[in-house]
């Protein structure tokens, strides 16, 4: 069986998440704790092989597992309000990811964006209307059975996909005649502003090139995303309740 | 940046987008039904930057910027909306709000769901009109 690796991981991490899902008698967190730990060394071992920089695996491995337990401890959690702190824990080791993508910029970004602007509304919010601490329908998961199977089995086909698709380069030779994700020249000829591909790849997350590509090759896109932004917020006074039917 | 480590982005972000989609499947929470989806986006921004960096262009990290506009877009008008769905059943289960037609129609949701709760204020429901002008007279009363 070429690729009965990929049942471990994915199996502890159902058993894992099914175990720690909340429900109405409690079970015990140390041993889903330990399921999940070993999911994700199986994991390590079987689809995230370090590249040889340790730094750069070091810090891989801590942003990764750090967003992937706090994603755990967030959908987890009986509790809305740490539900939504292990969130914003979530964002800053994305963020970590993104800065080892080289994406200072977005990084930055996302954290004022997420952490700073959206956690802080939904903990507000959560704050408002939760009257009683414990609230009955935060203890109780619907069909857990279903929808962790389900989820998992998109997960494996996932991880079966990029285990079959064996990379761009490298392995797969026969990627480009496939039709699979090749590398193409990006520099469209049609616009004189576009940024040519750069040739240093620390320098594609610098705000220069960010901003040239955004107000050149997305000028309209641009333009588009801020009549978005513009609709949301009248759409959100619209919606939101008014002080003569009673706020909060 | 050699093949292997774009694969352990990809893993990663596939994760990120399983764990939010069984957080959307299982919470009641009607805030952290939104809160997991914002998860899934993360998973997919990650895919993007990742995708980005292979090949050396800022595209990936553009898409990422589109994608965190129409994140905080949709994380305002759900909270409008939350609020205004908890202003009317004060509460943020999202069971209550798994019938939404007419009251004698069975309902979709399973078993442990409570029962059709009336909203505290019966007019809630109700679109306010700003009263304007006279008010009419009414004729049954008069006669």
């Amino acid at each position: 069986m070429k690729n009965g690796a990929l049942l471990i991981p994915v199996c502890l991490g159902w058993l894992a998440i099914f175990w720690l899902l909340p429900r109405a008698k409690p079970r015990s967190r140390i041993l889903g704790a330990i399921i999940g730990l070993a999911a994700l060394l199986a994991l390590q071992a079987t689809f995230l092989p370090p590249v040889g920089n340790i730094v750069r695996d070091g810090m891989f491995y801590l942003f990764s597992g750090s967003a992937i337990l706090a994603a755990t401890l967030m959908i987890t959690d009986r509790n809305p309000v740490y539900a939504a702190l292990w969130f914003a824990l979530t964002t800053l080791s994305v963020c970590g990811l993104f800065l080892l993508n080289s994406a200072p910029f977005l990084s930055a970004a996302t954290i004022i964006v997420y952490a700073g602007a959206i956690v802080v509304t939904f903990l507000f919010v959560i704050m408002l209307a939760q009257q009683t601490a414990n609230a009955n329908y935060d203890h109780r998961a619907v069909q857990p059975v279903l929808a962790s199977v389900m989820s998992f089995v998109m997960l494996g086909a996932l991880l079966f996909a990029l285990q079959e698709w064996g990379g761009i380069d490298g392995k797969a030779d026969d990627a480009a005649r496939e039709g699979q994700f090749v590398a193409v020249d990006a520099s469209s000829k049609a616009n004189q502003f576009s940024q040519p591909p750069s040739s240093n790849k620390t320098e594609i997350g610098s705000m220069r090139v960010l901003g040239r590509s955004l107000f050149s090759d997305y000028l309209y896109v641009v333009e588009l995303a801020g009549t978005v932004l513009l609709i949301a917020t009248i759409g959100a006074i619209a919606i939101a309740p008014r002080r003569s039917q009673g706020t909060l | 940046m050699t093949s292997t480590a774009l694969e352990s982005q990809l893993v990663v972000g596939a994760i990120l987008f399983a764990l939010g989609m069984i957080g959307f499947l299982t919470r009641r929470n009607l805030i952290l039904i939104v809160l997991s989806t914002e998860l899934m986006l993360h998973g997919v921004s990650l895919n993007l930057t990742a995708f980005g960096r292979y090949h050396g262009n800022p595209q990936g990290q553009v898409f990422t910027i589109f994608v965190l506009t129409i994140a905080a877009c949709e994380a305002g008008l759900a909270l409008s909306l939350i609020l205004t769905l908890y202003q009317r059943r004060k509460s943020l289960d999202v069971f209550l709000w798994g019938n939404l037609g007419e009251e004698d129609l069975p309902m979709l949701s399973s078993g442990n769901a409570p029962p059709h709760a009336k909203p505290i204020d019966p007019n809630a429901d109700l679109p306010h009109l700003t009263p304007a002008g006279r008010a009419p007279s009414n004729p049954t009363t008069k006669a």
